[in-house]
């Protein structure tokens, strides 16, 4: 649980192509080989090399349609890579040792936009524990207000229906709601984009205490250059995708 | 067992028929005097009715005198294929290989219903006998068909827009039968309503067309109400079944095995 391992802050431009057969080293908890991200067949980077360590903080950054959500929506196993590796503690969950559901437990991808079921705040909450991959973990009344006051949002709200909410207020809820699962990385997309500076302040510190207290690693999709440098140890820059194809990626 | 007892049926001539399009004449005249402009649709309707129920006729006879379980097997699937098409034709959105999984649903629901109903309720000689079979098929693919098409179109609609939660769902860990388990049941739910509603409503608001059909051909009114009640309930378990199996062969259509939401497998028409 201690010592999150904080890598001197470097910056990898475009992707190491050449690393693509470096071992992960055993402080690897994620680690992404050759992975190929496509929408709709059209390839939109290169083939992306990473290695999540624990507790450490990744940003994607780029301009807007280089593909920073399907990256991540592709980790997540969302959509079908078109090659390449993923792997958790060494396991890809398309073997069958690993399954996607027990992977994306541990690896729990929050959308932009923020999705909630048409029901009561804590009743969203109690959800996610609802599954087989819960395992017999259980929700935590205490954990989740403890959540709501480090990220500003009034307990009033437990009992009120979730889409009543801000859009602000429910991004924080679907992040609360992913950090109550517990999982070993998060994969945040544009993770403040609908909250004013006081209110990301606040979730940017709670990402980071999170990593330094129990190790959580998280690779975050932003635009935000700033706060990429301020959040994250490493920062990863994806080219726009018609500059990916016009040095050699396929698609047209 | 119960047996049907025709007696007493006023057979109809030809003539009798040409008296009976002065009726359709009437809704003609009132057409041309009020203007509707539906005298060329209701011209092509009541030809259309005619040539279409005469050549049934002939091939029910045909297929009658032949007493063949093969040939009355074939119809039985061809039907049953026609009633696919029009399944997948109403939904505002499909996804390819949705035509062949409504019919293999119609083929192996109808069929299962309407053997329980000859060989088990009416305890037809042979099961298959066509008198029994295909007119029950009839009525089987007919419901069956409203309920697996409103099941769909409910389905695909409900995977279109809640796109999101059931994609946040497996984002959390969820197993692609917990994601879908809401959805598919509330569509197999709306197939099954239209059932219900009638089961509730039926000799109140409604005759059924086939025990007025059997009462009119001469039955005793009990008779035709047993039949009407084997009916109903064979209709009510083949519209269940059906929606359930267009239900859950959609469902392993557009959720893979990497528990995955293939939306983009959704077309729209």
């Amino acid at each position: 649980m201690r010592g999150a391992m904080r890598r001197p802050r470097d910056r990898t431009w475009g992707f190491g192509v050449d690393s693509r057969s470096t071992q992960p080293d055993a402080d690897t908890l994620l680690s992404l080989r050759g992975l190929t991200v496509a929408r709709n067949g059209r390839v939109l980077m290169q083939p992306v090399d990473l290695d999540v360590q624990r507790g450490e903080m990744i940003a994607v950054t780029g301009p807007s349609g280089c593909g920073k959500s399907t990256l991540l929506l592709t980790i997540a196993g969302l959509i079908d890579r078109v090659d390449g590796l993923v792997s958790l503690d060494g396991e890809d969950p398309s073997d069958s040792e690993l399954d996607w559901p027990t992977f994306r437990r541990r690896v729990v991808l929050v959308q932009q936009t923020p999705a909630l079921l048409d029901a009561t705040v804590r009743a969203n909450l109690e959800r996610a524990f609802a599954y087989r991959t819960a395992n017999g973990s259980t929700y935590s009344h205490d954990d989740a207000q403890r959540l709501f006051d480090r990220m500003r949002l009034a307990s009033a709200y437990f009992s009120e229906n979730a889409r009543t909410l801000s859009v602000g207020e429910q991004q924080r809820l679907c992040l609360i709601r992913a950090l109550l699962v517990g999982p070993a990385v998060l994969l945040l997309d544009e993770p403040t984009s609908a909250l004013d500076a006081e209110s990301a302040d606040a979730v940017e510190a709670v990402l980071k205490e999170e990593a330094g207290w129990r190790g959580l690693s998280a690779i975050v999709a932003t635009h935000d250059r700033a706060q990429a440098d301020r959040l994250c140890d490493r920062v990863i820059e994806l080219e726009a995708s018609s500059a990916g194809n016009a040095s050699g990626g396929p698609g047209a | 067992m119960i047996r049907l007892a025709a007696t007493d049926v006023i057979e109809l001539s030809a003539t009798d028929l040409v008296v009976a399009t002065t009726l359709v004449l009437f809704a003609g005249l009132a057409s041309i005097a009020l203007r509707l402009g539906l005298e060329r649709r209701l011209a092509i309707g009541a030809v259309r009715s005619v040539v279409q129920l005469l050549a049934v006729g002939y091939v029910l006879r045909w297929v009658f005198g032949l007493d063949r379980g093969a040939v009355v097997l074939a119809l039985c699937i061809v039907m049953a294929v026609v009633a696919g098409h029009a399944a997948v034709r109403r939904p505002s959105k499909t996804f390819r290989g949705a035509t062949w999984r409504a019919c293999i649903t119609l083929i192996l629901t109808g069929l299962l219903t309407v053997f329980v109903v000859t060989c088990l309720v009416i305890s037809a000689e042979p099961w298959w006998r066509p008198q029994y079979l295909i007119p029950l098929l009839g009525m089987i693919l007919g419901n069956s068909l409203t309920g697996i098409s409103l099941c769909l179109d409910h389905l695909l609609e409900t995977l279109s827009e809640r796109r999101p939660e059931i994609e946040m769902e497996l984002a959390l860990g969820a197993t692609r039968w917990e994601a879908a388990r809401d959805p598919l049941a509330a569509a197999v739910r709306r197939g099954m309503i239209p059932t219900i509603n009638s089961m509730m409503v039926v000799g109140i608001v409604a005759l059924p067309g086939m025990m007025t059909g059997q009462i009119l051909a001469g039955a005793d009114p009990l008779m035709a109400v047993k039949y009407q009640i084997v009916v109903m309930f064979m209709i009510a378990a083949a519209t269940s079944l059906g929606s359930i199996g267009i239900a859950l062969l959609t469902y392993r259509r557009l959720f893979s095995h990497h528990h995955q939401l293939r939306s983009d497998l959704i077309l729209k028409r």
